[in-house]
């Protein structure tokens, strides 16, 4: 059987057309400028969520076209490479509500349920009467299937008014396996915040796997808007596995539906079989707390005998459910995404490690960017995401929204009158909720319902980033005051001397041991930067000794060698000090001398390295540097050796881990906090769990 | 009895602040300028002259920091620009030469106050008034009516004698801003002393009222905290003509200070203060009294008069008994009223009975 076939068999049915006809404003089809995002949104989380599932490198184009001489008609086109729909599926996939794979599965997905494409054929249909037209391509065939597709609302049956087989190409190449739809409907195209280009965005962001291009075209057909957002890696997102559910994440409707069923014997192996993290000491203890005999025949049970068994589970300790259903983007692609689409200066992520509400694993993951092109003096952007589809509408009444609100956010640099409520500033706030029960305040799943478990995670995450927030302005402050000192010496000082010379007619005074007074420190300054020219990384630094006396130090930076890095154009030389630590011995800097340290970065992308981290090894203080914690390297040392031992591969985020240690205890013991900032490439393990 | 410089000696001194500079630089040290403390705490009064002057306090700006070492710039570029000024006869501004200061290239001034404050050091650095340095402020001086008759060389060049009662309209005899002798002389008067008033409303109200005749007295206009050729004239006339001052204010901490000014020298001008301050000035009102002697409409002291009412009684100038009453009669009131809340009786009221009451009391009615 192919992926697609696979698919398309697990599907079941629910029939509520009818229901969905008069609601058409749960699905967000309520407004004209919502209708066309909702219907956008629909078919490029269906076209991710197959081609996660077919571990295919997704290419989704979008096309709305304004209908000429029409009032409020757009057509929108949407294309993938993902793995198509079988012939016979089709129908089911586009004409009935609530038919998914997912529908009773419990993992993360990007929708939960299957409400989506089809009511945008609805809307299609409703609003101007039109089929919706469907190619799809799988790949065991060797021609593509068109279809013209209308829904029979009442009767929650697709019906279909014409069917051909077709050879699929686009330009000169036969497409091996993908789907088109082609739909028209009432809607409205807008711009700003929340719109279809903002939504595709945000969309990239958190799929950096994929590769997402736009395209408007006007009433005059002349195309006026064109988007590309690019594949950021090649590593899909970790597969994700069905779980069973969780004795203490269960309702009692799924209970009893469950109960029905199934075919175990006894109630004991019946909890076992359905159910994660359920001992057989605890399927005993429940029986025995809900007063039902071991061997209760599960099919056979009254409703009062399931509502008790339902309370007997909630009372009764369970192992937790297992936590590889989940798929958090990580850090490292988070970034990635945030620095391709948003021009800053400074980002951080961070990805907790998965945790439990109500039986329901979760896991949140955050992002912060700050300064660049960012405006000052307005309400700080926030990107929600759940599941990895971007939540556009009700902000306010969202639990996301409510944790980063919930901040006092002054005391890590951004404006908030009265410490609450949406920051301003020059920056970025991103919260991802993965979780495969993401509690919506309603249908229309625009915001996550409040919970004080998941709302104290993310404040802790966020928290976290606020404390890498401000330990980079602080460094950024105290750069700022060496800049200063070197405007003062270099630019208005030899003017002082010049024009004080000329006014008295006498010869212009030798300044070096003036500036050595002034400034009287060693300072390094050093920039990290992205070369577009030759698309590399640079990093250039230059030590400085304005000091009345002859200095020596070594330079150590850290770079990210084991994210495979290269390092190029190091005239200096140096040596390797450890794993993605290189060390300069700079010999004596007389008085007013100074030390070029300058390298380039091959093999990495715009955005993967944006901060280099600068120590020294010497007796007196560098401003810009910190000192090496060699305690620490040791330690480091050690640690890297054994794994090189054991196997070449495990080799991520320990190390990076103490490289940052190193960072945070040096940074002049700036601040207390013993959680370790981790800014580590997991590609390695992307890579072994995408072998199982 | 002017101090004016002459030219040579104004650029001599100016040189100085360059030499100060200079020398420092060439030791390998960094450069400075050194100049009087200029604060409450550093103004002392002097017996011989009668008015406050900076003391010995002395404080250095040193390169050693980005702001000061651009102040330094902007010193340097300044000396070479009046020394221009003086060799081509030319004058400027205070404000073109904020705008001149566009091409200091780092010496540029950021705001104009800079500039004013600037000039201000160099005046108190070189003991040399701006007039010296062929500086002049943006705004003019005031207004004075009462028959009094002054000599003022006008553009052509020539000496106009102007009686301040009878050639000039209601807004009265503009006081231009430099008064000194080679622009101004004081020829004749018949009044019996002059009478400065804080705001233009009451000026008008007094005059309206022949105010000036009835009680043969010259009125000026002092336009809030008055200019420097507002305060030199008054000057002036009360040392040339020995007329009496009386000062005629609203009631609140800041005509306190307008008083203090005009009577002991202003703090950012103590280095001049014996040209411009007139020790024997009285003030007549509004007084804290005045409030409830005469039930007042009056308004709340907000925090920032409370704030300035304090520190006036810690400063020199409000030493004596007199006004360490006054203060502390206004901040155990509370209490503060304008000039203009005598009208509540009438808009003769100030005229007919406040003024001549209040006149009287210093045997001046």
């Amino acid at each position: 059987m192919s992926i697609a076939e696979k698919m398309a068999s697990n599907q079941k049915q629910i029939a509520i057309s009818e229901f969905f006809e008069k609601n058409k404003h749960f699905l967000g089809f309520d407004t004209l400028n919502r209708a066309i995002i909702t219907a956008v949104k629909e078919a490029v989380d269906n076209s991710l969520d197959a081609c996660e599932e077919a571990r295919i490198l997704p290419d989704i184009t979008i096309e709305i076209q304004r209908v000429p001489k029409s009032k409020d008609q757009l057509i929108l086109i949407a294309m993938d490479n993902g793995p198509g729909i079988p012939q016979k599926s089709i129908e089911n996939v586009f004409g009935k509500l609530l038919y998914g794979s997912r529908f009773h599965a419990i993992r993360q997905s990007r929708g939960q349920q299957g409400i989506g494409i089809t009511g945008v054929v609805m809307y299609s249909q409703l609003t101007t009467g039109k089929q919706t037209y469907v190619k799809s391509k799988i790949a065991s065939e060797s021609s593509a299937v068109e279809v013209n597709l209308g829904i029979d609302t009442r009767k929650n049956k697709a019906v279909k008014y014409s069917q051909e087989r077709v050879i699929w190409t686009e330009g000169d190449q036969i497409v091996e396996h993908g789907l088109f739809i082609r739909t028209q409907m009432k809607a409205k195209f807008q711009r700003g915040s929340q719109s279809i280009v903002q939504y595709l965005k945000m969309t990239s962001i958190v799929n950096p796997h994929a590769n997402i291009t736009f395209r408007y075209i006007n009433s005059d057909g002349e195309l006026e808007i064109e988007n590309n957002w690019k594949r950021a890696t090649n590593n899909l997102p970790t597969p994700v596995k069905a779980i069973k559910p969780h004795p203490h994440g269960i309702h009692l409707g799924q209970l009893q539906r469950m109960l029905k069923d199934s075919d175990e014997r006894k109630l004991t192996s019946f909890l076992r079989q359905n159910f994660s993290g359920v001992s057989s000491r605890a399927a005993k203890e429940v029986c025995t707390k809900a007063n039902l005999s071991d061997g209760a025949k599960p099919k056979l049970l009254k409703t009062e005998q399931v509502n008790s068994l339902l309370d007997a589970c909630s009372e009764v300790k369970f192992l937790p459910p297992p936590t590889n259903c989940l798929s958090p983007i990580e850090d490292l692609l988070i970034k990635k995404g945030l620095s391709k689409t948003i021009d800053s200066k400074f980002v951080t992520t961070l990805t907790r490690n998965p945790c439990v509400a109500s039986g329901n694993p979760y896991q949140i993951e955050v992002g912060l960017i700050f300064g660049g092109s960012m405006p000052s003096d307005q309400q700080v952007q926030l990107l929600r995401f759940a599941n990895r589809v971007p939540l556009m509408y009700q902000q306010g009444g969202c639990l996301l929204t409510q944790s980063i609100s919930s901040i006092d956010w002054r005391q890590y640099g951004l404006e908030q009158s009265g410490g609450k409520g949406v920051p301003k500033g020059p920056a970025t706030i991103l919260v991802h909720l993965a979780s495969t029960n993401v509690q919506f305040t309603s249908e229309a799943k625009e915001a996550v319902a409040s919970n004080d478990n998941v709302m104290q995670e993310i404040r802790k995450a966020l928290l976290e980033l606020g404390r890498n927030l401000r330990r980079h302005m602080k460094k950024k402050k105290k750069m700022a005051k060496a800049q200063e000192k070197f405007d003062l010496i270099n630019d208005i000082l030899p003017a002082i001397a010049e024009k004080a010379s000329s006014l008295l007619g006498k010869p212009v005074p030798e300044l070096s041991s003036t500036i050595s007074k002034i400034m009287n420190a060693v300072i390094m300054e050093q920039n990290t930067y992205w070369d577009k020219d030759t698309k590399t990384v640079r990093v250039a630094g230059i030590l400085y000794n304005y000091t009345s006396r002859p200095r020596s130090y070594t330079i150590l930076m850290n770079w990210p060698e084991k994210q495979g890095a290269v390092m190029i154009d190091n005239d200096r030389g140096g040596r390797k000090e450890t794993i993605g630590l290189w060390a300069w011995k700079i010999e004596t800097l007389q008085p007013g001398e100074r030390a070029n340290i300058e390298f380039g970065l091959d093999n990495l992308e715009k955005g993967d390295w944006t901060e280099t981290e600068v120590f020294y090894r010497g007796s007196a203080e560098v401003i810009g540097a910190s000192k090496l914690d060699e305690k620490i390297l040791e330690e480091m040392k050690n640690q890297n050796s054994d794994e090189v031992l054991e196997t070449m591969e495990v080799i991520t985020e320990d190390i990076d881990e103490t490289i940052s240690n190193v960072a945070s205890r040096a940074m002049l013991n700036e601040s207390n906090n013993d959680e370790i900032q981790k800014e580590s490439f997991q590609t390695t393990l992307f890579e072994k769990e995408g072998d199982e | 009895m002017s101090r004016r410089r002459e030219e040579g000696e104004t650029k001599a001194a100016l040189h100085q602040v360059v030499e100060e500079m200079y020398t420092k630089l060439e030791k390998g040290e960094t450069p400075t300028m050194t100049l009087p403390v200029r604060t409450k705490l550093n103004i002392d009064f002097d017996k011989k002259l009668g008015v406050y002057k900076y003391g010995k306090k002395r404080s250095t700006r040193d390169a050693s920091s980005l702001g000061s070492a651009k102040n330094l710039l902007r010193a340097l570029h300044m000396v070479e620009f009046i020394d221009e000024m003086i060799d081509n006869g030319k004058s400027s501004t205070l404000r073109e030469m904020y705008y001149i200061s566009e091409g200091w290239g780092h010496g540029k001034f950021s705001t104009q106050n800079e500039s004013n404050n600037l000039a201000e050091d160099l005046e108190i650095i070189t003991t040399s008034m701006r007039e010296d340095f062929k500086l002049r402020p943006e705004e003019d001086g005031s207004r004075i009516i009462g028959n009094l008759t002054i000599n003022e060389l006008n553009r052509r060049g020539e000496w106009m004698k102007i009686n301040a009662r009878d050639d000039v309209g209601d807004s009265g005899y503009g006081v231009p801003y430099n008064v000194e002798r080679e622009k101004i002389e004081l020829l004749d008067h018949d009044v019996d002393f002059l009478m400065a008033i804080e705001t233009g409303g009451m000026f008008d109200r007094l005059i309206e009222n022949g105010f000036d005749e009835e009680y043969r007295c010259g009125l000026v206009h002092l336009k809030g905290q008055p200019a420097r050729s507002t305060r030199r004239i008054l000057k002036r006339m009360n040392e040339e003509w020995n007329l009496p001052v009386v000062v005629f204010a609203d009631g609140d901490p800041w005509s306190f200070r307008i008083f203090g000014s005009i009577a002991y020298g202003a703090i950012k001008t103590a280095h001049i203060s014996e040209y411009l301050a007139t020790p024997s000035a009285t003030y007549l009102g509004v007084t804290a009294d005045d409030i409830v002697a005469y039930d007042l409409p009056s308004d709340d002291l907000t925090s920032k008069d409370i704030e300035a009412l304090k520190s006036e009684l810690s400063d020199p100038r409000f030493a004596d008994g007199y006004w360490q009453e006054q203060i502390n009669t206004m901040l155990k009131l509370g209490k503060k009223a304008e000039q203009q809340s005598l009208a509540k009786y009438g808009l003769d009221f100030v005229t007919d009975t406040y003024l001549p009451e209040k006149l009287a009391e210093l045997g001046l009615a």
